[in-house]
């Protein structure tokens, strides 16, 4: 059963995978610890990278997937030193995270994020090497209309957990299912959206999309940040480094209950990191926290969220790996990334690309070593790339931004296009969006598409067949529950305990 | 009524709709075997984004800060800036733009002009020599130099 693992070490310990692994985890937590630079970002901008070096499928996956671990190692500093979360999902590092850099604790701070980051990464990679087999299995049995069902509980379990705005998170989603529309129709070759433009034909390159989309918006809101002064705070001091073992006990329980969470919130499709430290900390706070203190810089409350957002980087492989699905924003840049290869995602990946996907499990188990052993004696190292100033990150980014897509395309249309998915991209996240529902539509679009009309056309257009199998009926009312127990939750709540204080 | 940011954003979602649902209407579609077409799905989703458009319209969120006045002055620039760096990326050469580009943008961040006249020019011989010599990436090295070079 474990065969996919054997063969997948054997892969992955060649000395170019080990040395990508490397090269990953390094760059990784350096662009993830880079100010305003969260991992979704930090992954954007280095994909072209992968492709620049020309490497076979399952190295250029080593290495992306070793950005987009390192950077949630890396997007921690940012959060504990200066208070300045990289991306969502690093939010809830900062409520005691940096408080506790105040008192002094900094490096002790950062020793232990890095000591749950690992163990909450650890036990998720364990979880993956388990589930991943199981859920192959049934994921055999998908025919086109289980596979369309299956990505409409994705996004609902998206717009449910996503938190804040669940419309705009369906707004995003169905944008990027409508930018995945653009190009030549596979089925008819009728274009579609292109407005007469060849350079429209083919669709929205990839690369292009997310670029614009992560590393150009970036560019603007970061100007903004400059010029109103917000996020400037004092960089704390960072003291002994080390973490102490009492202090890593003193947290074990929060570590283990946090790495679970944060495991089952990865692997649900379409919710990430974020959710995942948000539920681990609110657990955890509602658990262990007696005195009060979470918040004013309790270590507990340090350690949940980063156990669980480890935890989740790891978990959302699940999703990705059996079902094609995946579990978050960053995943689905990484599956866009296979794409490219031609490595089409979908229930058949598991054994159809035995050598990719066994290859990448392995390698998560090295980076994770990798990133440990880099980060507990080297974080004071990487936290001097706090001080970088912005006036040499932003020129940095946009010539990375644009080396990136010229040497894919050699063209400027792409270029131009690419600054203009920018301005869009910006649009979106001022208005409130998150992008990462916007990419999940891009890169399952024509999925879903594909398969709606595949299932119908077995079934010479009768809807009904959407809704025949079990499994397909046990998705649909998966998708319906996930958005309507919250909402409803909420109701009966204030119906039966009106006596209760809202939090 | 207040038009907060969120009903703006609403009426535009709806535009859009509409614009995509004449548009897919609008296909011509070959005779196939496909029952379902290239215009269906497209429909659909217009139909989808029309209706989320509404609820945004009718429950509106809050309407954020805006940028305005010397910072949307910036932004635009910055664009601009962008945008030139590609107009003149292939014929001016990377070096060149790269280096320009770069002191622009790190004055607008708020650098001296001296340092950003020595970081641009840093970042932009840097990133040449780490992409050409570190990674084999061939950059343009722009139009106007090759004669200089006297090649024929």
């Amino acid at each position: 059963m474990f065969d996919f693992l054997i063969q997948g070490f054997g892969v992955a310990l060649t000395p170019l995978n080990l040395g990508l692994a490397f090269l990953g985890a390094l760059l990784g937590t350096l662009f993830g610890a880079l100010p305003g630079i969260g991992p979704i970002n930090g992954i954007a901008i280095l994909m072209p990278l992968a492709y620049t070096l020309g490497l076979p499928a399952e190295s250029a996956l080593i290495l992306l997937a070793g950005i987009y671990t390192g950077s949630e190692y890396g997007g921690r500093m940012s959060s504990i030193l200066l208070n300045v979360p990289g991306d969502a999902g690093a939010v809830m590092t900062t409520l005691d995270g940096h408080p506790l850099a105040k008192k002094g604790l900094a490096g002790p701070a950062l020793g232990l994020s890095a000591v749950s980051s690992f163990i909450g990464a650890t036990i998720a990679i364990v979880g993956l090497t388990l589930f991943a087999p199981l859920l192959a299995v049934v994921a055999v049995k998908f025919g086109p209309a289980e596979f369309f069902a299956l990505m409409i509980f994705a996004f609902a379990s998206m717009s449910a957990m996503m938190g804040k705005d669940p419309i705009k998170t369906l707004i995003g989603a169905v944008l990027g299912v409508l930018i995945s529309t653009v190009g030549v129709d596979s089925g008819t070759g009728v274009l579609r959206f292109t407005f007469d433009m060849p350079e429209l034909y083919d669709g929205i390159d990839f690369v292009v999309m997310i670029i614009g989309l992560f590393a150009v918006s970036e560019i603007l809101l970061m100007l903004e940040h400059a010029f109103r002064h917000d996020q400037e705070g004092e960089m704390a001091p960072i003291g002994r480094v080390m973490v102490k073992m009492s202090e890593v006990l003193y947290c074990k329980w929060a570590i283990l209950r946090s790495s679970v969470i944060g495991f089952v919130i990865g692997v649900l499709p379409g919710t990430g990191a974020s959710v995942a430290s948000a539920v681990a900390y609110t657990t955890e706070k509602r658990i262990s926290d007696h005195d009060n203190s979470f918040g004013t810089g309790n270590m507990r409350g340090l350690a949940a969220p980063e156990a669980a957002n480890n935890a989740s980087a790891a978990g959302s492989f699940v999703p990705m790996l059996t079902l094609g699905i995946p579990g978050s924003g960053t995943t689905a840049i990484l599956l866009g990334a296979l794409m490219l290869y031609n490595i089409n995602p979908g229930p058949m990946m598991f054994r159809e690309q035995p050598v990719v996907v066994g290859g990448l499990i392995a390698s998560l188990y090295i980076g994770n070593v990798m990133l440990l052993l880099l980060n507990l004696p080297l974080a004071g190292v990487f936290a001097r790339v706090l001080q970088v100033p912005r006036w040499l990150l932003v020129p940095s980014v946009a010539i990375l931004a644009f080396v990136g897509v010229y040497q894919l395309h050699s063209d400027l249309m792409a270029i131009y296009l690419m600054l203009v998915i920018g301005v869009f991209g910006y649009l979106l996240r001022k208005f409130g969006f998150s992008l990462a529902p916007v990419v999940l539509g891009f890169v399952l679009g024509g999925l879903m598409e594909e398969n709606l009309r595949r299932a119908l056309s077995i079934s010479g257009g009768d809807v009904g067949i959407l809704f025949q199998s079990g499994l397909s009926i046990g998705l649909w009312i998966a998708a319906a529950l996930v958005v309507l127990v919250p909402m409803f939750a909420g109701k009966l709540k204030a119906k039966f305990l009106p006596a209760a204080k809202p939090s | 009524m207040r038009l907060a940011a969120d009903r703006i954003l609403s009426l535009l979602l709806l535009g859009l709709a509409a614009f995509i649902a004449v548009q897919a209407w609008q296909l011509q579609v070959p005779f196939s075997y496909d029952p379902v077409g290239p215009k269906a799905f497209p429909l659909l989703l217009s139909g989808l984004l029309a209706v989320l458009a509404i609820v945004l319209f009718i429950r509106p969120g809050a309407s954020g800060q805006w940028p305005s006045g010397a910072l949307l002055l910036r932004l635009v620039i910055t664009m601009a800036v962008l945008g030139i760096y590609a107009a003149l990326f292939i014929n001016l050469g990377y070096l060149v733009t790269t280096a320009l580009v770069s002191i622009v943008i790190a004055w607008l961040f708020g650098a001296t002009p001296m340092k950003a006249i020595i970081g641009g020019l840093l970042l932009a011989l840097g990133s040449y020599l780490l992409f050409t010599y570190g990674l084999g990436i061939s950059l343009p090295t722009g139009s106007w130099i090759e004669p200089l070079l006297g090649s024929n």
